[in-house]
């Protein structure tokens, strides 16, 4: 190892470095510190106030529900994506021909910005929109969709579902090329039915790539903010507020900027703890029934 | 038995067919809708009346300060996202290259470092990162946008490991031949990355294409904003003008879809190669 190419090593690695400084280390610290400040984001003044935001945040219906709307959207967005991408998957992967088109062709809504696909679902669902005219027709149902906590909750997953099946769909076919033929004709031989052939034979050899898909849906489910602060703005009655937009409306549109840096670094805890724990489980369960 | 073969794979096709048509449907509704008469819009899944009024006032400007609002907002799209991304692939194929293929002291260091803020949530920096960039002044600018954006930790994750996966010896022959660093990374990396780069680059100019969150903090002038920022800004207040923000839409997302189409074959090669 000459110094020149220590030097090398350094320079191309220089960016990095900087960025590091720039856009972590330093908004770290300047975060830590002021979390135990009453900022106001504009004020050129402000006194330290403890761990009193800290005790504040953790009392706070905003932050409460940011910890519940997490899991909520985890419990109905994880298990929508999962099977809707299983089922894209299932159904493209036995095509002899155009696989690859078909898969493109899933994967164009991950290309949507969430301003767009609010856009859209708003306009399906406003009062007067074919869909609710129908369903007023129809059945006589009259759903106020993003009025009501469960409801918006509810189109805010779809949404979010919509754009990533096919990605994930491209992530599952990956895993069935891992499984031969041979397999599945040794078991038509046997006599082995569809339903046991998914769950004894599939599902154990999908089981890596069902496990990253897991691991980024339930990332997702901690990053929501676009398609809330389009369509719902947290509510109603916070039913939908997850962290970044608490923290976003705390911070920029009531200006407590201490506050809100002390609920930023409540989520990052919480978040980083959460997917830690979420993950050692889905390995623990992988393990004990043999599929990793 | 061959003929039930057929018949069940002529039912698969139709089942995927209707079941892609349902996935893109919001997309056609989204067109649809933005050549639908105004009188129209939102009232009907296929409306009957179309007219070109919706882009016209697009394109026109609409009512707003300052002339041309959304072909600006659009530009400006370009610049931020192309510039960002530009930004995000050089770095990371520079970084990724020293810690893959250049020994030297610390290497090993910083990469724990980046794995260690790989899984940092990043929820942290919001605030701060604003407060950096108000402080150096780039408060409603584009480098303001671009800047906290000019770098990706994935993107230098995933060359490190593809560049790790090339032989030395490549590197070292042309070494011999007297080829410098940037040679060997212009001349024989980069050819050999094609179809992972592929990958990264939609993968990053999509995200950053579609962004909210942070432009919509750094962007406050009305000459400022991005597409995505002017068109969540205005569909509350101009809910009166359904038809333009359909129009809007389809000007947003037709680019990326045109992007990604042209490099859909390479990506596709590429995704198979970052899954396994």
């Amino acid at each position: 190892m000459s110094t020149k190419q220590g030097r090398m090593g350094w320079l191309f690695a220089s960016p990095y470095l900087i960025y590091a400084l720039v856009f972590f280390l330093i908004p770290l610290v300047w975060s830590l510190f002021l979390s135990f400040t009453d900022w106001n984001l504009i004020s050129p003044t402000f006194s330290f106030v403890g761990i009193e935001n800290y005790t504040e945040a953790l009392k706070s219906p905003g932050v409460q529900s940011a910890f519940w709307v997490t899991f909520k959207f985890m419990a109905v967005f994880v298990p929508l994506v999962v099977a809707s991408s299983i089922v894209v998957a299932l159904i493209v992967q036995g095509l002899p021909r155009f696989k690859g088109l078909f898969l493109i062709g899933f994967f164009l809504p991950y290309l949507a910005s969430g301003v767009v696909s609010s856009l859209i679902v708003k306009g399906l669902l406003s009062y007067n929109s074919p869909v609710n005219e129908f369903l007023r027709n129809a059945w006589g149902l009259d759903i106020d969709w993003l009025g009501s906590p469960f409801a918006a909750l509810f189109v805010v997953a779809v949404i979010i579902a919509w754009k990533f099946t096919g990605y994930y769909a491209l992530i599952l076919t990956s895993g069935f090329e891992s499984i031969g033929t041979e397999i599945y004709e040794a078991a038509m031989i046997d006599g082995v039915s569809p339903w046991q052939r998914f769950w004894k034979i599939t599902f154990p050899l999908l089981y890596p790539a069902l496990f990253t898909v897991l691991i980024l849906s339930i990332g997702v489910t901690f990053g929501i903010f676009t398609e809330v602060y389009q369509l719902t703005g947290g509510g109603p009655n916070f039913a939908t507020n997850t962290w970044q937009m608490e923290i976003f409306t705390r911070a920029f549109s009531n200006l407590q900027a201490g506050y809100a840096s002390a609920i930023a670094i409540i989520a990052s805890v919480v978040t980083f703890i959460s997917i830690f724990i979420i993950r050692k489980l889905l390995e623990m369960w992988g393990k004990r029934n043999g599929w990793s | 038995m061959g003929g039930a073969k057929k018949k069940g794979l002529w039912f698969r096709y139709l089942l995927a067919v209707v079941l892609l048509l349902i996935m893109i449907f919001p997309y056609i509704y989204m067109v649809l809708n933005s050549f639908a008469d105004w009188d129209q819009v939102d009232k009907k899944l296929f409306p009957t009346e179309y007219t070109l009024q919706s882009y016209q006032w697009l394109l026109g400007g609409g009512e707003a300060v300052i002339p041309r609002p959304w072909l600006n907002a659009f530009f400006n799209s370009f610049i931020v996202s192309g510039a960002s991304t530009f930004l995000m692939m050089v770095t990371a194929i520079m970084v990724a290259y020293a810690l893959a293929k250049m020994p030297f002291k610390g290497r090993d260091t910083i990469n724990n470092f980046i794995l260690f803020q790989m899984f940092f949530p990043a929820i942290i920096l919001l605030i701060p990162t604003f407060l950096v960039i108000q402080r150096i002044g780039m408060y409603d600018s584009y480098w303001g946008m671009i800047l906290p954006k000019a770098m990706s930790l994935w993107a230098v994750f995933m060359y490190t490991n593809f560049f790790k996966a090339i032989p030395d010896t490549f590197i070292e022959a042309a070494k011999l031949d007297g080829a410098s660093e940037l040679q060997i990374m212009y001349k024989i990396v980069m050819p050999m990355s094609k179809s992972i780069t592929t990958v990264i680059f939609l993968f990053l100019f999509m995200e950053r294409w579609t962004e909210l969150l942070w432009d919509m903090l750094v962007a406050k002038s009305d000459n400022m904003l991005t597409l995505n920022v002017l068109l969540s800004q205005m569909f509350g207040p101009y809910g009166g003008y359904p038809g333009p923000m359909y129009a809007a839409s389809v000007l947003l997302t037709l680019p990326i879809i045109i992007i990604f189409l042209l490099f859909a074959k390479k990506f596709q090669e590429g995704m198979q190669f970052t899954l396994k």
